[in-house]
């Protein structure tokens, strides 16, 4: 009875306590009984906490890995699955990237020398060391390419079609042993021809070109390009082939034999056009690239090219003196009689 | 004197556990390991003992670091819940603590809604409650045990030696 009554009196006491407390913090805040208190308590359970926390870590760690493990499978797949696709999206970007710049580049070259083509890709490409050098471009019959057509890209001279499917066409390239093109030497009307050598090409992708005419001027650096032949097939005229790299001495001979590093890169085929129409009149020299550093043409090239230029101021003039009796007034005078035969003969 | 120095150490582990590994599991809703510890003490030891160890864990529960409540308002509550579970467990032990563990949320609850006034009340009784009531009925009986073992070790030492109050 005692004990119980006891324990009533503390009971009650410890609710007063309990309730005095309340009060107190609830009017003082922190800054009466709470402060001191809270103080010593962060003290003491926050020095327990952290290593608690530090021991424990690994165990809640754990506990949240396992809470999350669905969830998270799911996420890694995700994860992956999109990496993945971003990888391959990234690297096709790049290629179409480079794709675009070549196809670019080469629908330069055709529009500098008014070839009408048809932009392929390069599917394939079969290589059989000395034998065959060849590639299967997307494009065929069906895309108007026919046998023999002209095969460039943005470097340069690439191949001739060799058969056509529906869908594509084989392509035989300038490096193939078995293919010959007529070339000439930029600037002058040097004819020879070009031939591939396959994997005989020393150093790799040189072509050869035997000059026909013997005596002339064949220099390191000077640039073919394609001659052209009937129609425009096989081979269109104009197209740049190459830079002559070496030049063999052969004494005796008829021909003369150079080894010549052509523009476009045959290890690294992308982008190719199918020259489906040549251009009506030759482009010349006009297609080749703008850097005529290493070209060094010879006396004779020089003076011819001083007489072409002489020749083309004179007609310039020509056609100054024509304009001029043309006055504000816009009366048309009558061109000068003596004009005209000169005039025709500037024409050719 | 050991008893309750086991007793305080109890209730600080419990403390310490509590806040760092029970409330940082990914769940929603943990059982309150004072709770059960100071119910369980009070259904071994008795509800003088029961209320004073509720009393000094609700202190120290309220002045625990993460702490903003009101100070003395566990404390409250913790020291009813010990004498209520001290006085039923000396009929029926397990349902007192059962009983003790699913109410004294509430009572909790109550309290702070009669002290405080930022919204805690029906809401939080009719939303989570239940799930507290659930985890402290399940947890409750593991505490139990594992705190009567204790103490039932400490009892099998004390027999061996002479009590003063068998003299």
């Amino acid at each position: 009875m005692r004990d119980s009554r006891r324990a009533r009196v503390v009971f009650g006491a410890l609710l007063t306590a309990a309730l005095v407390l309340i009060t107190v913090g609830h009017r003082g805040g922190d800054s009466s009984v709470a402060g001191p208190l809270r103080q010593f308590a962060s003290t003491v359970f926050g020095t327990a906490e952290r290593a608690t926390t530090t021991v424990t870590a690994p165990v809640s760690r754990f506990f949240s890995m396992l809470g999350d493990a669905p969830g998270a499978k799911d996420r890694i797949e995700g994860l992956m699955k999109e990496n993945a696709q971003l990888k391959t999206k990234l690297a096709a970007a790049d290629m179409n990237k480079g794709r675009a710049k070549e196809l670019d580049r080469m629908l330069g070259l055709s529009g500098l020398g008014h070839y009408r083509v048809v932009p392929a890709q390069v599917i394939a490409r079969r290589h059989t060391a000395g034998f065959e050098d060849s590639v299967e471009i997307d494009v065929g019959s069906r895309d108007g390419v026919r046998r023999d057509m002209t095969v460039l890209n943005g470097d340069g001279l690439v191949g001739r079609v060799l058969r056509t499917g529906p869908g594509t066409s084989t392509v035989v390239l300038l490096t193939d042993p078995g293919s010959l093109a007529g070339a000439r030497l930029e600037g002058g009307n040097e004819l020879g021809v070009v031939s591939g050598l396959g994997e005989n090409g020393r150093g790799g992708n040189l072509i050869r070109l035997r000059l026909l005419d013997s005596t002339a001027p064949l220099k390191r650096g000077r640039r073919i390009v394609s001659f052209g032949s009937q129609n425009g097939t096989p081979y269109a005229p104009g197209v740049p082939i190459g830079e002559i790299e070496r030049v063999d001495v052969t004494p005796g001979e008829l021909t003369r034999t150079a080894y010549a590093r052509p523009y476009a890169d045959f290890t690294a085929l992308d982008v190719v056009g199918v020259v489906v129409r040549a251009p009506d009149r030759d482009p010349r020299d006009s297609v080749l690239p703008e850097e005529p550093r290493k070209a060094v043409p010879g006396k004779k090239d020089q003076a011819k090219d001083k007489q072409k230029d002489q020749h083309k101021e004179k007609q310039k003039a020509q056609r100054r003196d024509q304009a001029e009796p043309r006055d504000p007034a816009g009366q048309v005078n009558e061109p000068d009689p003596a004009a005209e035969p000169r005039q025709s003969e500037g024409r050719d | 004197m050991a008893r309750n120095l086991v007793a305080g150490l109890l209730v600080f582990v419990a403390l310490v556990v509590q806040v760092t590994v029970l409330n940082r599991l990914p769940v929603r809703v943990v059982p309150d390991l004072v709770l059960l510890v100071v119910i369980a003490l009070a259904a071994v030891r008795g509800a003088n003992a029961g209320m004073i160890i509720g009393f000094c864990a609700g202190l120290a529960a309220d002045i625990l670091p993460p702490a903003g409540g009101v100070l003395g308002q566990y404390a409250l509550v913790l020291c009813i819940t010990g004498f209520v579970a001290g006085k039923l467990a000396a009929h029926a032990p397990l349902v007192a603590t059962e009983v003790c563990a699913v109410l004294a949320p509430a009572l909790t609850v109550g309290v702070g809604a009669l002290i405080t006034d930022d919204g805690v009340g029906w809401a939080y009784m009719r939303t989570v409650w239940p799930w507290v009531a659930l985890c402290n009925l399940i947890a409750a009986p593991v505490v139990l045990w594992a705190v009567r073992r204790l103490h039932r070790e400490r009892r099998g030492q004390a027999v061996l030696m002479p009590s003063w109050r068998r003299i």
